[in-house]
């Protein structure tokens, strides 16, 4: 009974994961995907970069405006932001 | 007992849905292997190698499954395995559903697939047999 206990509350818990996944901090950018699709895919050589609002880690916001006028190196990276 | 009844009930339908899943798994690896062939699962070569092993494992699995519905006192490690991959699969759905590329192919079915397999891990942990009740079974018959 003990064991069936434990094993239930294993499951209820990740039943609690599952509904509060869109919710939880963890997740707070959403699917990776949803994240990929605020930024313009028309990225090309010579074309002009389009206007764009990223966050860093630390929380500051960095827009195209920011980066006129600078050398800057771009590096995207694929993350789950554990 | 109709605890046990609903136990076999359960066992019994997730064996007869994972055959056919297994065989239309399996079905799939030979059918993109026709030249010209249009895959029915969106995957490559390789992709498709692991959809026939996914194929054997859920039809000898299901096998498993048919035999604990048929005697759910011998069968007892086959039910708590079975609610330990159905956790295990709902873990990874739920991860899957955070990385987008997963997302894109199944969207917030994945959310769904987990809330059913702990839904049916759930019932099979409350309606297996017990140590006790197998024993029970084990003397009497």
């Amino acid at each position: 009974m003990i064991l069936r206990g434990l094993a239930s509350l294993v499951v209820l818990g990740l039943f609690a994961l599952n509904l509060l996944l869109p919710s939880a901090a963890v997740t707070a950018r959403g699917p990776e995907n949803r994240v990929r699709t605020d930024i313009s895919s028309d990225l090309a050589v010579g074309r002009a970069l389009p206007p764009l609002e990223l966050r860093d880690f630390q929380g500051r916001v960095h827009t195209r405006e920011d980066l006129l006028g600078h050398r800057v190196l771009l590096t995207f990276e694929r993350s789950v932001d554990w | 007992m109709i605890r046990v009844r609903l136990y076999r009930v359960l066992m019994g339908s997730l064996g007869i849905a994972f055959f056919l899943f297994g065989m239309a798994l399996i079905a799939s690896f030979f059918l993109y292997q026709r030249p010209h062939s249009t895959p029915l699962v969106t995957t490559g070569p390789i992709g498709h190698y692991f959809v026939a092993f996914a194929g054997c494992a859920l039809v000898g699995w299901s096998g498993g499954l048919v035999g604990a519905a048929r005697d759910p006192w011998a069968s007892r490690s086959i039910g708590t395995m079975t609610i330990f991959a159905l956790v295990l699969m709902a873990v990874i759905r739920m991860v899957a559903w955070i990385i987008g590329d997963y997302y894109e192919f199944a969207g917030e079915a994945l959310r769904g697939e987990v809330a059913a397999f702990l839904a049916i891990a759930l019932a099979l942990i409350w309606t297996k047999p017990t140590v006790a009740e197998s024993c029970g079974e084990g003397e009497s018959g």
